[in-house]
């Protein structure tokens, strides 16, 4: 059972609601659908006659992106308080697709060795019919593309280093997709940073259990990224750990504690020392110990921040640190949300409603990109690019290039 | 000082004002704020001085008449217009028009009638003035908007002016999307930013229109097209004008929206969500604040900062069960709480511990005393002592105007 989430305390910022709407001004679902009551309702006003049971079942319709939280200017956490909402709702009954989608490692780990085969049938028309069907992931939802080589056959088939790096470790979080599917973004981050002058640690790592988490499966995420916290710490223990996978980021700072109420000091100890790689490097910008060396890159660039990079409260590192870059213009797409949302928006019940979300930002990154378009977050680039059709990639693709590694 | 980087801490009119100034003045500004600020639940106009506690027709003359301890006694009339013109001219192009000096008496969601210096151009049209005539109209599917109620109440009040106008309630079937039957103004805004959809509301609208009348219409036409209710104008062929809601405000999430993302396109650092939990000072020089971000806690260190947090509305101040008031963020000396802050006539007289708040310079430094207590600190908004603002309708000007000064106050090398 959630323990958590049936007793937490979370519950108790309800009370600092004033029912001034903003939340609901902000909310991307709601702003699309009118299935959906929106946060100020679904969270702390019905959180209030919650006793086990959820009053309303349109809460499954939060997409837990996070934006409400993030603009509620009383410290209400919605989102928080929907996420244990949920879990307690679908406790006993899960569908067999939450499960699925969720198990991002299986997934992954399914459909490496045969990524050709796994990328075609995911490709194939009647067969996404049937899986849709059966599992209820929606035919035509984003899905990821396997990579034929996983990052940690390319990392460990690499000549060692041989000379001392001048600024010491750090440690690499890669994330699932950052193994799986998004190898190239983890190689880049690893060669920017060898570039500047770090070591790169990347000890045996698995997954940090955020979808489980998104869909309501408390326990095997609070198992999963505690695992995860050992592992980061077994390359050593005060080293700050560096990810490209600005949503896994997340989980780690911030919502394994606040939303399941893992209280462990592992996790508070990784939580405190694991940087967004954006963020990373912007801070040493601000220090005045980054080299800035870059090559000009004469273009513009659309830029969309995920809500759940947003919702680490750091501000978009992202802008500034691009804008170092000679020649490159960046466009911030203003938009709250792609509608993903990590994996809502592969359901085939909201599977429409992500499109409708994702319709403005589609919109913008279509009619500002030269070529390319950059977002921190994998499950949003793949959203992006098959929305758009436009070439998606993490930002650190931009500084890999200025840096002339590509 | 070369480029001083400023902390700006809270993002309603105060904080955003100050930044905008700042970084047209050459600063590098981070404005860090817990979540959105005031200006969505506001109507969308900019207040000076609406009653004091009469009716007020002329703000900037009146100000000079106040009790000592008003911010605007400090702030002057000068520094409200200088705020009020940079708003209008410089920051929101073309979405406020009027001046700070004369009020003009618009129709609220219940048919009062409320005085504001600034207001946006699509209300200017409401303007209570005698023989003015109105037919108030809104679909039946938007909550918070009741013709009758306001047309009544219009009709029955004796206007500034003296006289009296005409008005009369009408209503029309149009969802704002499918089938919802009590949508937010804000759905039906989304909703008339699309040229189809705005026709289909006019076709509803002009046939309820008789010659003279100017059509009172709910605060919704239309949030990213600023034009649309110009458009819509045209399409009904009779004169149109927008009757603000409660929350929430489409017209303050136009200023809001506009002020921020100009911030944002000047490349201010904006940071949403974390709160200031803490700050670092040697004597009185402010060094940095804290942050409480995602995970760990991140110090922000600057050249000057501004306080722009609000007020209890904000959690800025607050007053525990003890009824000690402090300051949460700086835990500065507040001024205003003598006597006894809360009294039990909830109609009644004004609330004394709405009045509590720092006392501020003429440069918007924090007194204690007769004693600066940070050189590099300014306060603006509605953490400044002695102003009931939601009553004397001068929270907006206070806010303008008191971060203009904090700004170029900073910028002046004051820091
Ligand atoms: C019910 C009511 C009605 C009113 N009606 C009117 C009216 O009709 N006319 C009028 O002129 N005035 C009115 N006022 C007053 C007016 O709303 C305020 O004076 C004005 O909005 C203050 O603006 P501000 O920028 O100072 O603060 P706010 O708009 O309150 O913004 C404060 C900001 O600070 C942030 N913040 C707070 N604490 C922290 C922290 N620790 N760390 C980081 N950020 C923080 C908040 O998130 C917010 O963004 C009314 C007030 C109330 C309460
Ligand atoms: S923004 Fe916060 S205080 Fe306002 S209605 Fe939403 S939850 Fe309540
Ligand atoms: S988490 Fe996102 S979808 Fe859910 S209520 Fe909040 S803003 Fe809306």
């Amino acid at each position: 059972m959630n323990d958590f989430a049936h007793l937490a305390v979370t519950r108790a910022s309800l009370d600092n609601c004033v029912k001034c709407t903003i939340c609901e001004t902000q909310c991307p679902v709601m702003a699309v659908t009118s299935k959906f009551p929106g946060p100020k309702y679904i969270g702390p006003q019905a959180e209030r006659f919650r006793n086990g049971e959820s009053v309303d079942h349109s809460l499954d319709y939060c997409s837990g992106c996070g934006i409400c939280t993030l603009s509620c200017p009383q410290g209400v956490q919605i989102a928080e308080l929907n996420a244990q909402a949920r879990a307690v709702m679908k406790e006993d009954h899960m569908p067999l697709r939450d499960q699925l989608v969720s198990r991002t490692t299986v997934m992954g780990a399914l459909m490496t060795p045969v990524a050709p085969l796994a990328n075609g049938a995911l490709r194939i028309k009647p067969l996404r019919k049937i899986v849709q069907a059966i599992v209820g992931i929606h035919e035509d939802a984003p899905m990821p593309v396997a990579n034929g080589r996983t990052f940690e056959a390319w990392f460990n088939k690499r000549p060692k280093r041989t000379t001392p790096a001048p600024r010491g470790a750090l440690v690499f979080f890669h994330g699932c997709a950052g193994e799986y599917f998004e190898v190239e973004t983890s190689i880049k981050s690893v060669e920017v940073l060898e570039h500047i002058g770090y070591e790169v640690l990347v000890p045996k790592q698995g997954c940090c259990g955020l979808a489980q988490q998104s869909n309501g499966l408390f326990d095997t995420a609070t198992k999963a990224v505690l695992k995860l916290c050992d592992e980061l710490t077994s390359a050593g223990k005060d080293l700050t750990i560096i990810s490209s996978s600005g949503s896994c980021t997340g989980m780690l700072k911030h919502e394994a504690h606040e939303i399941m109420g893992v209280d462990d000091s592992r996790l508070k100890d990784v939580g405190t020392r694991i940087r967004d790689i954006s963020e990373f490097l912007l801070e040493l910008h601000d220090q005045g110990e980054l080299p800035e060396d870059f090559q000009r890159i004469e273009q513009v660039v659309p830029y969309h921040a995920p809500c759940q990079l947003k919702s680490q409260g750091m501000g978009l590192p992202v802008i500034p640190l691009l804008e170092l870059i000679p020649g490159l213009t960046v466009v911030e797409s203003g938009a709250n949300c792609c509608g993903i949302a990590g994996t809502y928006g592969l359901k085939k019940e909201k599977y429409e409603i992500a499109q409708a979300v994702g319709k403005p930002l589609f919109d913008m990154v279509k009619a500002t990109n030269e070529g390319l378009a950059v977002c921190d977050t994998e499950t949003c680039r793949w959203q992006i690019r098959k929305g758009t059709g436009v070439q998606v990639e993490h930002p650190v693709w931009l500084i890999h290039k200025a840096y002339g590694l590509s | 000082m070369s480029t001083p980087h400023v902390v700006v801490i809270g993002s309603g009119l105060a904080g955003l004002t100050a930044a905008h100034r700042l970084m047209a003045g050459g600063a590098r500004v981070t404005l860090v704020t817990k979540g959105l600020g005031g200006l969505q639940l506001s109507q969308g106009t900019i207040d000076v001085l609406g009653y004091a506690p009469g009716r007020v027709e002329r703000p900037l003359e009146s100000l000079a008449s106040l009790p000592a301890e008003h911010p605007y006694r400090t702030i002057g009339a000068e520094a409200v217009a200088t705020a009020l013109g940079y708003l209008t001219d410089v920051v929101v192009d073309d979405l406020l028009a009027g001046e700070a000096a004369q009020n003009v008496w618009l129709p609220t969601a219940v048919g009062a009638v409320r005085p504001t210096a600034l207001a946006q151009p699509s209300m200017l049209g409401g303007q209570c003035v005698r023989g003015a005539r109105f037919v108030i109209v809104g679909p039946k599917q938007l909550k918070d908007f009741h013709p009758a109620l306001i047309a009544g109440n219009l009709a029955r009040t004796d206007l500034p002016d003296g006289g009296r106008l005409d008005a009369r309630p009408a209503s029309f079937d149009l969802p704002g999307r499918d089938h919802e039957v009590d949508s937010s103004g804000l759905t039906y805004a989304r909703a008339l930013d699309d040229p189809a959809f705005r026709a289909r509301f006019a076709a509803a609208v002009k046939p309820l229109v008789e010659p003279g009348e100017s059509v009172g219409l709910p605060g919704i036409l239309g949030l990213k097209d600023r034009n649309a209710w110009r458009a819509l104008q045209d399409l009904i062929g009779h004169p149109i004008f927008e009757i603000p809601l409660p929350p929430p405000s489409v017209p303050g999430m136009r200023l809001n929206e506009t002020l921020t993302n100009g911030l944002k396109a000047a490349r201010a650092r904006f940071i949403l969500g974390s709160k200031v939990v803490g700050f670092a000072a040697d004597g009185d020089v402010l060094r940095s604040v804290t942050l409480g971000e995602a995970g760990r806690q991140v110090v922000i260190a600057a050249d000057a900062f501004v306080l722009a947090a609000g007020g209890f509305e904000s959690g800025a101040l607050d007053m525990d069960s003890y009824g000690v008031v402090t300051d949460t963020i700086f835990g500065l000396p507040l001024v205003g709480l003598d006597a006894p802050l809360i009294h039990g006539d909830y109609w009644g007289a004004a609330q004394p511990v709405f009045a509590a708040g720092v006392a501020v310079d003429s440069s918007m430094r924090v007194l204690d005393g007769d004693r600066v207590v940070y050189a590099n600190l300014r306060a603006a908004g509605g953490v400044l002592a002695g102003a009931q603002r939601w009553q004397e309708l001068s929270g907006d000007g206070i806010a303008a105007a008191s971060a203009v000064i904090a700004a170029d106050s900073i910028l002046g090398g004051r820091a």
